[in-house]
């Protein structure tokens, strides 16, 4: 391989919100082109972490980071860095489906409109082929110019993961991507994730355990801020090496 | 179980993992890199442009702040802190000079408070029904219609009260003159009626519905839901609606210099409504045209500025402290419920408490208040003792009656308020409309005026009019939505950025004379600009930037904040979030704030009074230096100084009010088209 098989990796990451610590010492490596997960309960830092990866934190007043996040051996919180770069390398799906309030094609074509394509031609063919890989065409296809904002729920976060292959990331970041919608648009998301990572790398954030096994290579079991073990997902969940994860993922607790 | 942050295994290639070194398969297909042109440079001119509207608009608070408080300093040592307010004679022209301003203080809040003892019961029930009961046909004409309201200019009401009110007073009461009190206080109760009405209504239907269900599935009347759940619930809002109607009234200054008679005298005894009185904003009304440049005087003058700015901060403030109170609390006013929250009913039940035990305190104080004053209108006359009969009566109601019965008793109550509120209203329009048409004709919109009014046309007053407040929105919209642009999307909620927002705050309640004052003392006198075109311009820009600001701030706040998280992920710029993601939304809400700004500006009088305009003039103004005739100030003079001109002051007041409605409604337009469009 010309390049080195991890795409994220993080040492000695500390994250604090004003005096609280949100994030302790996580130190990992992400896999290129795998799914990795990251599970734990409620307020355990997972959506913190992930939000880390393309300094979507910056957003937030009190928020203070210390250690190292490399993206393709690239120091991210370096003063030098390009925070605008990172994030066009660096895709993100929200929990809830944020579409902007304009019409199912312009919400595909902002992202590559920002980034200086104005050919109607080359437009087409990118909301064509993003709404395609997002497996949304077959339903929008005959009202590319109604509003996004009458799509239902599974198909507005299919439209937001449409957005964000349509600046081709390397990198997926989704944030309980499913956690507003019903099980069978659940099922569609899942199915995408799984034909997605052949070509992207894709980090999922899940309270959902069954979630993780069924799409993750990999995954990781965070705690009260910690990354308590990371390995793969088979392994989490059949021979978890901490006595904490084995009690979330059997469900005694969580 | 202990778990060592370092414990964390890495997934090695070592793993057997037979995808990690297959080639991505055809789909999904990547059609090759997208182009990265990012022109920095433009970003960073964007950001210095709104960097300096915001330092424009900030600079230009702080200005005025200043020079206010400097210009008044030299009265403190001159006349003694002490003496200056509460001094009990005001008489800056007597041998010796007098200045005292306690009548003007008493003046001032007596009038307020007589106002907000009419408009608060009359209001708060309009409110609640066209919120709670009205059905939504009857409140989609109710509820524009009442914010019309709050658009019609305040000389126009003076010129009613002036006509109609202080005659009605002074015939029934038999009175030698119907300039009192009262008379002052009903006007301004009017007038801050559709506010109060409008932003309570608001804050009533902001309530979350799960709050209403949660009552009614237990069996609750509605008007046992209204009472103790979704009116305590909007409780904050309601509170921010008194206090900017009671702002409102502190601040207004040519209705009451119209009807309030103007003597500078505290009521004997304090309870006689019939005494006439002079607040303070009349006092600069009246008196700042005739003060000479850095006499004792005109520092006294900037002295009573001072101390009117001083009670709307005090009164802002406390605004500020109940509503943060309230806020800090356990209830998550109007606030949509999350899933995964603590269970509806618990909720209710702490958001109760703590709504009942903050309210303790200001319920007790409002309700002291009310019945000390309502004692001393009885001693008085009449009234009061309704007042008390109904309140009495109401607290009954909770105990002995029924809920049913109660429920009726409460709605017919509601009902008769909400048709007493349209009832004033209308007749007033009623009154400025048929006795206004007479005199609209082709002549007296297109001519110059002759004969001081009395006949002619007021065809140099519209343009003037136009030509103001074309200035005033040239200069205050590019520069507070730039600097509310800035302020929201650019910089961190930091201590710097509340100072400023506190300094816009200010700026924003403080009364249109107060600018009018500076504009004066500064532009015209100091600039040497003169009474002008451009000085009316920039006084009114200034009186209207902070409105501009603020309302644009609430619109960009509006917008989700998932939106700009949505866009910033795919790699947007700050300025190309901004401008593609951001401000289509907000757009309703930032133009809904201009027009209004427009429509306050063209019925202004107080700020254009001693910097733009004149009363008469046959031309219209050849140069930005030259001075302008205007309607507001056209009827004013027409209504207090030309007797026999009846007829072309209804017609101009009927112009007026053409006007600023007409621009009014298209704001209510706007919005309500757009809230019907926009939706996240």
């Amino acid at each position: 391989m010309e390049k080195s098989q991890s795409i994220i990796t993080t040492k000695s990451l500390n994250l604090w919100y004003g005096e609280k610590q949100a994030l302790t010492d996580i130190t990992m490596d992400v896999e290129r082109n795998h799914v990795t997960a990251l599970i734990g309960p409620s307020g355990c830092g997972k959506s913190t972490l992930i939000r880390v990866f393309n300094r979507m934190n910056d957003l937030i007043d009190s928020c203070r980071i210390g250690g190292s996040v490399l993206i393709d051996g690239e120091e991210i919180y370096s003063p030098s860095a390009d925070v605008v770069a990172i994030r066009r390398k660096v895709g993100m799906v929200f929990q809830k489906p944020n579409p902007f309030p304009k019409t199912i094609y312009e919400n595909v074509a902002y992202g590559p409109r920002i980034h200086g394509i104005t050919e109607k031609k080359d437009l087409d063919r990118i909301v064509e082929e993003s709404l395609q890989n997002a497996a949304l065409w077959n339903e929008v296809k005959d009202r590319l110019q109604d509003p996004a904002t009458g799509l239902s729920g599974g198909q507005q976060q299919r439209l937001c993961i449409a957005r964000c292959l349509a600046v081709e990331p390397d990198i997926i970041l989704m944030d309980e991507p499913c956690s507003a919608l019903d099980p069978i648009a659940t099922a569609k998301i899942e199915n995408l994730i799984d034909i997605l990572k052949r070509s992207y790398t894709v980090v999922i954030v899940t309270h959902n355990m069954q979630q993780a096994a069924r799409v993750s290579d990999f995954t990781g079991f965070m705690y009260l801020g910690k990354l308590i073990e990371f390995e793969e997902t088979t392994r989490i969940f059949e021979k978890p090496r901490e006595e904490l994860t084995a009690n979330y993922v059997t469900g005694r607790f969580g | 179980m202990v778990h060592s942050p370092g414990h964390v295994s890495n997934p090695g290639p070592d793993m057997h993992n037979p995808q990690a070194t297959c080639p991505p398969p055809a789909h999904p297909s990547r059609s090759g890199i997208l182009p990265f042109p990012r022109s920095l440079g433009k970003e960073e001119a964007i950001h210095a442009l709104l960097f300096f509207a915001s330092i424009a608009a900030i600079v230009s608070v702080l200005f005025i702040l200043a020079y206010l408080f400097l210009e008044a300093a030299p009265i403190f040592p001159l006349a003694g802190i002490g003496n200056f307010i509460t001094g009990g004679t005001w008489d800056p022209t007597g041998i010796p000079p007098e200045y005292g301003t306690l009548p003007l203080i008493a003046g001032t809040i007596l009038v307020t408070l007589g106002a907000m003892v009419i408009a608060i019961p009359l209001s708060l029930g309009c409110a609640v029904f066209t919120a709670e009961i009205a059905s939504p046909r009857t409140r989609s004409v109710l509820k524009p219609a009442i914010e019309l309201l709050a658009g019609i200019p305040s000389v126009v009401y003076g010129f009613f009260g002036l006509v109609i009110l202080t005659e009605v007073l002074r015939v029934t009461f038999d009175l030698g003159s119907g300039l009192t009190w009262i008379a002052g206080s009903i006007l301004l109760a009017i007038m801050a009626l559709p506010t109060i009405t409008s932003v309570s209504e608001d804050a009533i239907r902001a309530v979350p519905r799960e709050f209403r269900e949660g009552s009614l599935a237990v069996g609750a009347t509605r008007w046992q839901t209204m009472s103790r759940v979704v009116i305590p619930s909007a409780f904050s809002g309601i509170t921010a609606a008194i206090i900017l109607g009671a702002g409102r009234a502190l601040g207004e200054t040519m209705a009451v210099l119209m009807v309030t008679g103007n003597a500078a005298i505290i009521p004997a005894p304090i309870t006689n409504i019939f005494s006439p009185v002079r607040t303070l904003t009349a006092t600069l009304g009246i008196e700042m045209g005739e003060v000479a440049s850095g006499s004792a005087h005109y520092h006294a003058l900037f002295g009573v500025a001072f101390l009117l700015l001083a009670i709307t901060l005090l009164v802002n403030m406390a605004a500020t402290v109940v509503i943060g109170r309230i806020r800090s609390g356990p209830l998550p006013v109007a606030r949509r419920r999350t899933d995964g929250s603590i269970p509806f009913r618990n909720r209710i039940a702490r958001a109760m408490k703590g709504i009942f035990s903050k309210l303790r305190l200001p319920a007790i104080a409002i309700l002291g208040a009310l019945v000390l004053l309502a004692i001393g209108l009885s001693a008085g006359h009449v009234a009061a003792g309704a007042i008390l009969v109904a309140t009495a009566a109401l607290i009954q109601l909770r105990r002995k009656v029924s809920p049913r019965i109660a429920e009726k008793i409460a709605f017919s109550l509601l009902t008769g308020a909400t048709l007493l509120v349209v009832l004033i209203l209308g007749v007033i329009l009623w009154n400025i409309v048929a006795n206004g048409l007479p005199a609209i004709s082709w002549g007296f919109l297109t001519g110059v005026p002759r004969d001081l009014g009395r006949s002619g046309g007021i065809f140099p007053a519209i343009v003037g009019t136009l030509y103001l407040v074309a200035g005033a929105i040239g200069i205050a919209l590019p520069v507070g939505i730039g600097a509310a642009i800035y302020l929201v999307e650019y910089t961190r909620e930091g201590r710097l950025v509340r100072l400023i927002r506190t300094g816009v705050d200010l700026l924003n309640g403080t009364p249109s004379i107060v600018f009018g004052l500076f504009g004066f003392a500064f532009l015209v006198l100091s600039l040497r600009t003169g009474v002008s075109l451009l000085a009316g311009q920039v006084t009114l820009g200034l009186m209207v930037l902070p409105t501009i600001v603020r309302t644009t701030e609430e619109a960009l706040k509006c917008v989700p904040q998932g939106l700009r998280e949505g866009s910033l992920a795919l790699g947007a710029t700050r300025w190309q979030t901004v401008s593609r993601v951001v401000l289509p939304p907000a757009m309703p809400g930032v133009l809904t704030g201009a027009i209004l700004a427009v429509g306050r500006a063209a019925g202004e009088t107080a700020p254009i009074m001693f910097t733009a305009v004149v009363f008469s003039q046959r031309f219209l103004p050849a140069s930005l230096l030259d001075p302008v005739m205007a309607l507001p100030y056209h009827l004013f003079v027409l209504a207090t100084n030309v007797p026999g001109a009846r007829t072309n002051q209804y017609g101009t007041a009927l112009v007026l009010l053409a006007v600023v409605i007409g621009i009014y409604s298209i704001a209510i337009f706007l919005r309500n088209h757009f809230q019907k469009t926009v939706r996240w």
